[in-house]
């Protein structure tokens, strides 16, 4: 026990991961050049996939790194190529001042998060599943085919809508 | 334990970040020689002096190609659940799908009839 | 022995299995590592004979010591970091594009008993998730030299890679409605004494292998790395070592692709007499040799050919075969 909190293999994985994306998304908010940026960014989709995998939603998972940190991330990239000219986009530099305003508030923030998470009594669910004892695919595939049938079709609407507008817009960045 | 393929998947992780560091930052540096004069380190752009810079704009068909993967996978990802479940869901999750499928490949068509899909 | 390696995936972690474990993924390791300096030699060896040549022949018998040679010169080779590339990035990019080629080989069963294998429930989404990060490693590699060739070799590398990724992961889709799980293991054992699911999934096969190659970089999709035009692709400004990780990604994937294309499609590690780890040794033997044959055989695709390929022709076979084998299944019911 630490600071009343157990230390056991989930514990000690999810501080590990929480530090993970915490210092890639310090680095993308700090960084001066926009492909550092989409590394760190890549850096913080893959902490939020292992976040996912260490609540047993390794399916979610699997999708956040495809989807977010190889796709999107790619997506990035060469947005970035189709702007950028040489070595531009450097931020205002810190100065003292700065810095140490920035640390006193995120010092402030983190108290007082730490006030609020530890006065909040959370609603605990009582039905303790073993996370794995069933594929989450085939959990996933039921709720989605069988109750969201409406909103799943919907999906494929909005993903049609999206490719037919990407069209659009690459065709007039064109001419 | 099924958890537990996690973890060994985590170790697969640590052993090929450990690897290329352990190569190319320590022994590497007790092995190579490093001499770098300027023009090894300049750019080789076929035994000329470079001209300009490399990093110019680049055409927007890749961007798109991008976007179209982007769309493309998450339809994927919708795929996969379907695909899992099959032959649980049915006649009525296979239709679902049909139209799912229909959808897609019309934006498909859409991007193939306005000649996007040509790489020039 | 076998119980000490397995012991992780039947009880909870204790000292005992965690070192099974970590000790498991480090023969691994010195595994592939072995697999792909031979790989390089008989694909050397095996093209030169294809050609009339003779190949590798004078590092030790029959030149088997080649490519430790190949190894060893890259190891002591200067690091040339070109003065206009982006320090940071150059230097990370190659292990960006090798740790998730390595990381692929977790869950491919090797054996009947799944040793040294973590049995996801996602391992073949774990599979295309994972390699493509790779991707992002090569375009890093190419746009950090800031060199033209680097640059553009890069981008090739990544508008294809991304182009044949959706593809490749549309024709497993057959394999995953005909097996009802995507976990790897499960997959072998549903076509452990059945019949190996490239007969019913043949249209999945050819796409398979078609996008896997792309997905390669080999010929004859090797555009990104058209030496008579773009010198070596996006590692044109790489040097000894670094250089040899980008190679090292390659030619693991070769393995990982071909072990893929086993599990899924060739029954893996089943098959009569032979011990399994046996079975799935020559069955990947045989798909790396297929790879090796193509690239003797084809001339390089036509660059504007290649993206169209697998948008306008690939994918709507792969659609037509999700399609064809669920009404097949239907009318079967």
């Amino acid at each position: 026990m630490l600071f009343g909190i157990p230390i056991t293999g989930q514990t000690i994985s999810y501080f590990v991961l929480a530090l993970i994306i915490m210092i890639s998304g310090v680095m993308l908010m700090s960084l001066n050049k926009v492909m550092h940026m989409a590394v760190a960014l890549g850096g913080v989709f893959l902490g939020v996939a292992g976040i996912f995998i260490l609540l047993g939603a390794d399916f979610v998972g699997m999708v956040q790194i495809l989807i977010y940190a190889g796709a999107i991330t790619i997506l990035m990239v060469f947005a970035l190529m189709l702007t950028q000219r040489g070595d531009d986009t450097a931020s205002p530099s810190a100065n003292g001042w700065r810095t140490a305003g920035v640390l006193v508030f995120v010092v402030l923030l983190c108290g007082a998060f730490l006030l609020v998470l530890r006065g909040t009594t959370w609603p605990v669910s009582q039905s303790a599943v073993n996370p794995y004892s069933q594929p989450t695919v085939n959990l996933i595939a039921n709720a989605l085919f069988h109750a969201y049938t409406v909103p799943f079709e919907l999906v494929s609407l909005l993903l049609t809508v999206a490719l037919v507008g990407a069209v659009v817009i690459a065709r007039k960045e064109e001419e | 334990m099924y958890a537990n393929g996690f973890l060994f998947v985590i170790i697969f992780l640590a052993l090929g970040i450990i690897l290329p560091v352990a190569s190319l930052m320590v022994l590497g540096p007790l092995l190579r020689p490093s001499h770098p004069t300027a023009a090894k380190t300049s750019t080789y752009e076929s035994g000329l002096e470079p001209v300009g810079d490399a990093r110019a704009r680049y055409n927007v068909r890749y961007y798109l190609f991008a976007l179209l993967f982007v769309a493309f996978d998450v339809e994927i990802v919708f795929l996969y659940p379907w695909a899992v479940e099959y032959h649980a869901l049915g006649l009525y999750g296979f239709g679902e799908m049909i139209l799912f499928i229909v959808l897609l490949f019309i934006g498909l068509l859409y991007a193939w009839r306005k000649k996007v899909l040509e790489w020039k | 022995m076998e119980r000490f390696f397995l012991a992780w995936q039947t009880s909870s972690l204790t000292g005992s299995s965690f070192l099974g474990m970590v000790i498991g993924a480090v023969i691994i390791l010195l595994l592939i590592l072995g697999i792909v300096s031979y790989l390089i030699y008989f694909e050397r060896k095996v093209i030169g004979w294809m050609q009339g040549r003779i190949g590798p022949n004078r590092v030790g018998p029959l030149g088997l010591l080649q490519s430790v040679a190949d190894i060893l010169k890259l190891l002591i080779k200067e690091d040339v970091i070109p003065t206009n590339a982006d320090r940071a990035l150059f230097l990370i990019a190659p292990m960006i594009a090798f740790v998730p080629s390595f990381m692929v080989l977790a869950v491919i069963p090797f054996t009947a008993t799944h040793v040294f294998t973590a049995g996801l429930n996602v391992g073949a989404l774990y599979y295309i998730a994972l390699s493509s990060i790779t991707i992002l490693g090569i375009v890093m590699g190419g746009w950090a030299s800031n060199n033209k060739y680097s640059l553009l070799g890069g981008m090739r590398s990544a508008a294809q890679m991304i182009s044949y990724e959706i593809p490749l992961g549309l024709s497993i889709l057959g394999v995953i409605m005909l097996s009802g799980s995507l976990n790897l293991n499960n997959i072998v054992a549903a076509q452990n004494g059945h019949v190996w699911f490239i007969i019913p999934q043949i249209l999945g096969f050819i796409v398979f292998v078609i996008a896997g190659i792309a997905e390669l970089n080999r010929t004859p999709f090797d555009l990104p790395e058209a030496e008579s035009e773009l010198v070596a692709g996006y590692f044109t400004e790489y040097t000894g070592f670094r250089f040899a990780f980008f190679m090292l990604a390659e030619y693991v994937y070769v393995f990982a692709i071909s072990a893929l294309a086993v599990t899924l499609f060739l029954g893996g590690w089943s098959g009569p007499f032979l011990p399994s780890w046996l079975w799935f040794a020559i069955k990947v033997s045989a798909c790396i040799f297929f790879l090796f044959w193509v690239r003797a055989t084809m001339p390089r695709m036509r660059g504007d050919q290649l993206m169209s390929f697998a948008w306008k022709v690939l994918i709507p076979i792969a659609l037509f075969n999700v399609l064809l084998t669920g009404a097949v299944y239907e009318i079967h019911l």
